[in-house]
């Protein structure tokens, strides 16, 4: 409860202070809207936005679940051999600092304008922090916790469930936050310089043509919608699976 | 111990901010020699690329501004949002885009009006879809390409679809913005877009392919001429600058006519600018429909229409809420019924 009234608490703040800014300023609601019109467009637009929304969701959905399975295949094939180990290393190295919207001409050039781009763009941000979590999950296993587990008679696939996966499952669970990151801002990020395609878009096309309609308040409002997706994933999605996972096994302090 | 260790890192971080704020000042007065030109009036002015921008083009390359007392810091913007955002944060004091980003702009506030009519151009939809003879024939899956939403482009598809299936809406879903070198790109590969609503040379260069041809024609759509561009001044730079207004708008006039007086030495001047060669860029500057001048044509045309359509909240109610007294008084005000000059200024 207490926690709860913080949050409201924090909330009504910050909102106080944007309205106190846009008045001491004199802004105009073009450069600065006030709270209630981000609202009131937020409430008006709800239907376009919900679409969106939706869209967004599936297709980060779609990327994320495919660069988690590029992940895995990578990490497998790095602890199968020295040399994949080192390969993938350095491809990592060269390939990780690389924005995702960065490969966008190149995505739009082999696989046109429309979803499969964008698509592309959101593996490629999220494959590399996913491969370089997981691989130094594994890596940072530690020794004497695998002797124990062997000294207790483990072996094969229940060393792996009971001891390995335990270890290195904040790490995975890092990764994934961190690639669900990327993979949004991608999303965003690619709709906002080429603008998807017609019927098909996500938020970010929602902002773009907001922004190209210069409706500042509806801009804002799209934000706020991916602000609070992003809470929600944070606070329902990787909490709970935080509790009911490294804190149960007690791998990480409370 | 930890104690120590958080001050350690406290005087660490104050030391970098230290350096950091320093390197901003440094890099500060730096810029503020730049700005020494003694005596001219300076302007700072947005271009994009397009031909249409030709004479804008000579003006930077012929200097045809200072011989006016003017300065012109000329600006280069990716795309018409970022022109219109600039000039709200007040980094740009003109410049040149259509009439309904233009109305957009004014309708929420961007405080500019027009200095000048700025060309005027064809603008069509192109298709290679031999099936496809009007904008009726679009099936949900064909994608069309324009350069975003509520670009002049996207206004006078939505014009055509209102006189002719009653909607203006009907076929936002199958719209694509692309930047207009993207889409003509995606019209010649005939990849992902059946059609791309453009201007020239695009517009030239895809017409000019077997089996391209015009859906919509600009001009019946909006039926009439109307300027392609407009230059805009911001409301801030015409009342406190009316010397440096005056040679704006007198170098733009300069240089429109030398443009058209001298076709093909602004094809010479510009042709490497372009990457084609002088000939076709000759071509181009004289093909049938361009028109370099710095009259007012259809300035008012847009504005009932988008505003029955929701792209903007009310009309200007006058000439004098969208134009300064130059373009005011080349319009006119016929006593009675109204001129020609005047006429024009509304869509048919």
């Amino acid at each position: 409860m207490r926690r709860l009234f913080s949050k409201v608490f924090f909330i009504l703040t910050v909102a106080c202070i944007w309205e106190a800014v846009k008045a001491i300023g004199g802004y105009s609601d073009l450069l600065l809207p006030g709270v209630m019109s981000i609202l009131r467009s937020l409430w008006l637009e709800r239907i376009q936005i919900f679409h969106m929304t939706l869209f967004s969701l599936q297709i980060i959905g779609i990327g994320l679940l495919v660069a988690i399975v590029l992940a895995i295949c990578a990490t497998i094939l790095a602890f199968s051999g020295r040399i994949f180990s080192e390969i993938i290393t350095d491809v990592l190295a060269i390939l990780h600092p690389l924005p995702g919207i960065a490969i966008l001409p190149i995505a739009i050039l082999w696989f046109g304008i429309g979803t499969k781009s964008i698509l592309f763009v959101i593996i490629f941000s999220a494959v590399w922090p996913l491969i370089n979590h997981f691989y130094t999950g594994f890596r940072s296993i530690p020794a004497n916790q695998l002797e124990v587990g062997r000294n207790l008679g483990l072996s094969g696939l229940k060393l792996g469930r009971d001891i390995m996966l335990p270890a290195s499952f904040p790490h995975i669970l890092g990764g994934i936050r961190t690639g669900w990151a990327r993979a949004w801002q991608a999303s965003v990020a690619a709709e906002l310089v080429f603008g998807a395609a017609g019927g098909n878009g996500g938020l970010g096309w929602f902002l773009y043509k907001k922004r190209f309609m210069m409706e500042t308040p509806g801009v804002f409002a799209g934000m706020l919608v991916i602000v609070l997706i992003g809470i929600a994933v944070e606070y329902i999605v990787f909490t709970w699976v935080e509790i009911n996972t490294v804190r149960k096994w007690k791998t990480i302090i409370n | 111990m930890y104690k120590k260790a958080q001050k350690v890192v406290v005087v660490l971080l104050l030391g970098l901010l230290a350096t950091a704020f320093m390197a901003g000042c440094s890099g500060k007065s730096e810029n503020s020699e730049v700005k020494l030109d003694e005596g001219l009036e300076t302007i700072r002015v947005a271009k994009q690329f397009g031909l249409v921008y030709a004479p804008l083009m000579v003006a930077e390359k012929k200097d045809f501004f200072s011989k006016y007392g003017l300065n012109v810091q000329w600006k280069t913007l990716g795309s018409g949002g970022a022109v219109r955002e600039a000039m709200a944060a007040n980094e740009l004091d003109a410049a040149f885009m259509g009439i309904p980003p233009f109305l957009i702009g004014c309708d929420k506030g961007v405080e500019a009006k027009i200095a000048a009519g700025y060309t005027v151009s064809p603008v069509s939809l192109v298709t290679y879809d031999p099936l496809i003879k009007s904008v009726k024939d679009f099936k949900p899956e064909h994608k069309i390409a324009l350069p975003s939403p509520g670009s002049i482009q996207h206004i006078l598809l939505a014009m055509e679809l209102e006189k002719v299936m009653g909607d203006p809406n009907a076929l936002d879903d199958n719209l694509v913005a692309l930047p207009h070198p993207d889409g003509a790109q995606a019209m010649l590969s005939k990849k992902d877009i059946v059609a791309h609503f453009t201007t020239p040379p695009y517009l030239f260069e895809e017409l000019s392919k077997p089996g391209y041809h015009m859906v919509l024609d600009g001009f019946d759509a909006f039926g009439g001429d109307f300027n392609f561009n407009v230059a805009l001044v911001t409301q801030q730079y015409h009342d406190n600058n009316p010397k440096g207004y005056a040679a704006f708008v007198m170098g733009l006039n300069d240089v429109m006519n030398w443009v058209n007086e001298n076709k093909e030495e602004t094809a010479e001047i510009l042709a490497p600018e372009f990457k084609i060669e002088k000939e076709k860029l000759l071509e181009y500057l004289e093909s049938d429909g361009m028109n370099y001048t710095t009259a007012p044509y259809g300035i008012m045309g847009f504005a009932n229409f988008m505003k029955e359509s929701g792209y903007i909240s009310k009309i200007p109610e006058d000439l004098q809420d969208i134009a300064w007294e130059n373009v005011l008084a080349q319009i006119g005000k016929r006593e009675g019924k109204p001129s020609t000059m005047e006429k024009i200024q509304w869509a048919k």
